[in-house]
């Protein structure tokens, strides 16, 4: 399956790194992980998408819930390193509007370590 | 398979494909799509999306996520861009008429992704349209070259 993803905590927050393709096949394999992303109150975490080529609406249905999670528990969710076109999916169905996001790791990090 | 060029009303076919009605099956048909357009994989890109959406939403509210009928894929280049059409043997279906509007302007807590999929669709192709023929539906999305 063209889809893999790892999961660190450093410094308290939790990193999610995505690769190959997010899609209505390989996103099953993503859900319990991201239910389990923000289990505590004010969790912090980030997505990397560097690795991500490709997402549709099965993967959107995942980000969103994350995000509904981090809302829920105090916590803050930042999307980073976001491809052009994973991006413009992302604009599309208007999540630009309801997400932060990051140009670069780096980036992610500084915004959740001021949070 | 048959990924032959055929001149036929000045368009040319890139891609005539039969899958099985398996969601697994998605990732195969993007690997063909991106080898059948890939001079441009901004259009591969849309297409493959645009044809997720519409094979997932056909396999599970056409089919009722029966996993043996046969969906038929093509996609044919003009002057003018792409024409891409799913073929499938489901109940009369238009997926663009029953489709429930997504909420694009809600805040986090009243997101959800209903509808997003056919929004997707709508705003990647130029024209996007569902008939049915007594055999099953079809689907045409049409995509101009910028």
């Amino acid at each position: 399956m063209n889809f893999d993803y790892t999961l660190q905590t450093l410094d308290g927050i939790k990193q999610l790194h995505l690769q190959g393709r997010l899609d209505s096949a390989t996103s099953m394999a993503l859900e319990k992980t991201i239910n389990t992303l923000f289990e505590s109150n004010q969790e912090r975490a980030l997505i990397d998408f560097s690795g991500l080529s490709y997402i549709s609406s099965a993967g959107l249905r995942l980000i969103l819930v994350a995000a509904k999670r981090a809302r829920q528990c105090g916590g803050k969710l930042i999307l980073c390193n976001l491809a052009p076109t994973v991006r413009e999916v992302f604009e599309i169905s208007g999540f630009l509007k309801i997400m932060e996001t990051a140009d670069s790791q780096e980036a992610a990090i500084a915004l959740l370590q001021a949070a | 398979m048959s990924t032959t060029a055929v001149e036929s009303d000045g368009k040319r076919l890139l891609l005539d494909y039969v899958m099985p009605s398996q969601v697994r099956m998605v990732e195969s048909l993007a690997e063909i799509v991106e080898g059948a357009i890939g001079d441009r994989p901004d259009l591969a890109f849309s297409t493959t999306i645009c044809l997720e959406e519409l094979i997932t939403n056909t396999i599970a509210h056409g089919l009722g996520n029966a996993p043996d009928h046969s969906i038929r894929v093509r996609i044919l280049r003009s002057q003018e861009g792409l024409e891409i059409s799913i073929k499938d043997d489901a109940p009369a279906f238009d997926p663009f008429h029953d489709a429930p509007l997504p909420d694009l302007d809600g805040d986090i807590e009243n997101r959800t992704v209903g509808g997003l999929g056919l929004h997707i669709v709508r705003t990647l192709m130029d024209e996007a349209w569902a008939s049915y023929d007594g055999t099953g539906n079809l689907i045409t999305l049409k995509k101009n070259f910028r």
